[in-house]
């Protein structure tokens, strides 16, 4: 019998450990300095609080049944929980509210094709309590300091914008607006040729799905559109977003840019990648502008902006960039003798609180000398030093090849 | 450099024969005694993956080709995450429910309950009798899926028709059709999305190439 972990599950080896890590210090090191603070939320969380927003599909949820709870789930986003804790533990708190996280979700791949892995590690951010064109301009501006900062030389920011484009798509007849907004979710062209549309209405289905480009061009377009005061004021709120970017290497401006189900109200975006194993979406984001009045006992709208980065696919990206080895021991103590044993964890004590940067190991098989010197070779240990049951020190520098 | 997914068969020359007439010419995937699965057109600019019909989603999808040509069925069948660009309008099939021409059958909502199907596309099969709200079995098949009622397997099965000479060759006929399928013109989303490798312009050109071939 062989003891695999389930599907989808995996472990991460010291290595893999470290490159995360590498990756998790810089990622967080920026946050700080834009002043966010570190929110833990449960992994467990209630059903209903996962799915308030209308974001999580249900069967995309790895259930847990609790006697008493009832069903919980997994958490397969923070967004959701973050909403929650603020929505209903923070109340009179100082807004706006900068929160980062670092953490695990989980989700059920639905696809037959792909048995993907069900546990992921995201870091990301929510900004609460400000609702403006600048604080849509912060996160862009430290998602792309924070990816600058994991040493991300080349990607891509897709830019849309959920309550502009869910305006377009009332100008459909209801029965139809679904299929049409699905239609240009999928980039399912075809479809939207087939659907039973008034010619005038099929151009706009189409002109919808290839509003995108050079982000001022595409303002352009929409605006000869004929709109009206609220998509006005999306269009220039979105102009004023693009104008705080100048400046930044490769945006583009896509108002086909929707899901299905979610629950942005405003700006959206992707990062892509552009490696040489191809284009993969790095992370997402958006504005959720009525997610906390979900929660908020007395509904009261607080709006919200985040974005989490997949930390897995910005390991496969970067993986040149990342530690290829494990940090080595600075020095191997090895007492002489048995009776040196005591001798020998005393000194490396010493050494661990004189420097706090070293990493000391114990000989702890009792090797003869050269063996021992055998081993901090393999080991690329560069220094032993040898106790004596006196507690006297010999250092050798190992010869390393 | 653009990669286009071309599929295996049938839908092969006439793919070619359109990305031809955009400007780019992978017809050295037709010479007999070609054995490359990847070719590069003369000009330099674009490469070719000839890869089974069922595949070429899964190359765009995962972004290794740009573009490819694929069936309706196979996009029905695997849902992959891909754009649907353009209906090319080669390639006419339809996926049909068949019987034996001998069985009593002459509707698929006359199957009785718990029958068996045999099927290439079990999940347009699935669909298919979950909407008629009758329970059948569903049995995989790879290939030749009529010996499925001729030996007894199953009662029926649901394949793709194009003449209806292979049917009618077996004693099969055609009780219903799901629906009908062309080659559609697919897309890598995030590709299609940043206009990667100047895709627009290619697809533009594939605009003009199929106006021709219809007009």
């Amino acid at each position: 019998m062989i003891y695999q972990p389930p599907t989808g599950a995996r472990d991460l080896l010291p290595i893999d450990v470290a490159q995360k890590r590498w990756i998790e210090h810089r990622l967080q090191d920026v946050f700080q300095r834009w002043s966010y603070h570190h929110i833990i939320t449960p992994t467990l969380e209630r059903l209903d609080t996962l799915m308030a927003g209308g974001a999580v599909r249900p069967e995309t949820v790895i259930q847990v049944w609790d006697a008493e709870e009832g069903f919980l789930g997994l958490r397969p986003e923070l967004t959701a929980s973050i909403a929650r804790a603020a929505a209903t533990r923070m109340v009179g708190a100082i807004y706006p509210q900068r929160l980062y996280y670092m953490a695990n979700i989980f989700r059920r791949q639905l696809s037959e094709q792909t048995h993907g892995q069900h546990e992921f590690y995201q870091a990301g951010v929510e900004l609460l309590g400000a609702g403006g064109a600048a604080a849509d301009a912060e996160i862009i501006l430290m998602l792309a300091d924070a990816l600058t900062h994991v040493g991300l030389e080349r990607w891509h920011l897709v830019l849309g914008d959920a309550g502009l484009t869910r305006s377009l798509l009332w100008d459909f007849p209801k029965p139809l607006r679904t299929k049409v907004r699905a239609a240009i979710a999928r980039l399912d062209r075809v479809e939207l040729e087939t659907l039973p549309l008034d010619p005038a209405l099929q151009e706009r289905a189409l002109s919808l799905m290839d509003l995108r480009g050079e982000p001022l061009e595409v303002l352009q377009q929409v605006s000869q559109w004929t709109l009206d005061d609220h998509q006005r004021t999306a269009v220039q709120h979105l102009k004023s977003v693009v104008e705080l970017l100048a400046g930044h290497p490769s945006v583009t401006l896509d108002l086909s840019l929707i899901q299905t189900f979610d629950y942005y109200t405003g700006l959206v975006f992707e990062v892509v990648s552009d490696s040489l194993s191809g284009q993969r979406v790095l992370g997402q984001g958006g504005r959720y502008d009525q997610l906390l009045g979900l929660y908020h006992p007395q509904a009261q709208m607080i709006p919200g902006i985040g974005f989490s980065l997949n930390v897995q696919n910005l390991q496969q990206v970067l993986l040149g960039a990342l530690p290829q080895h494990l940090p080595v021991s600075n020095c191997l103590v090895a007492a002489d003798s048995v009776g040196a044993v005591a001798a020998a964890f005393r000194h490396a004590r010493q050494m661990r609180v004189s420097d706090a940067s070293m990493r000391v190991e114990v000989e702890l098989e009792m090797r003869s000398p050269s063996e021992t010197r055998t081993y901090a070779q393999h080991r690329n240990i560069p220094q032993i030093a040898w106790v004596d049951a006196a507690g006297s020190v010999t250092i050798e520098t190992v010869f390393l090849t | 450099m653009l990669t286009v997914a071309l599929p295996k068969g049938a839908l092969l020359k006439d793919s070619i024969r359109l990305f031809q007439a955009a400007g780019l010419d992978f017809s050295a995937f037709l010479d007999s005694s070609n054995r490359l699965l990847q070719i590069t057109d003369p000009t330099g600019v674009a490469q070719a993956l000839l890869v089974r019909t069922h595949d070429v989603p899964v190359y765009v999808e995962y972004g290794q080709a740009q573009l490819g040509v694929a069936g309706y069925d196979v996009l029905k069948e695997k849902k992959p995450n891909v754009a649907q660009v353009r209906n090319l309008g080669f390639g006419f099939c339809r996926m049909s429910v068949a019987v034996k021409a001998s069985s009593p059958y002459r509707s698929a909502m006359e199957l009785p309950p718990h029958s068996r199907v045999a099927s290439k596309f079990v999940h347009c099969a699935r669909d298919y009798f979950d909407q008629l709200d009758l329970p059948v079995e569903i049995i995989p098949l790879y290939g030749s899926v009529e010996l499925g009622p001729i030996t007894g397997m199953s009662e029926a099965i649901v394949d793709l028709v194009s003449t209806g000479r292979t049917l009618k060759d077996n004693g099969l006929v055609e009780l219903e059709v799901l629906y009908e399928s062309t080659a559609r013109l697919i897309a890598h989303p995030l590709s299609y999305r940043l206009n990667t490798d100047g895709l627009r312009d290619w697809i533009g050109r594939l605009d003009g190439a199929i106006a021709l071939s219809r007009s």
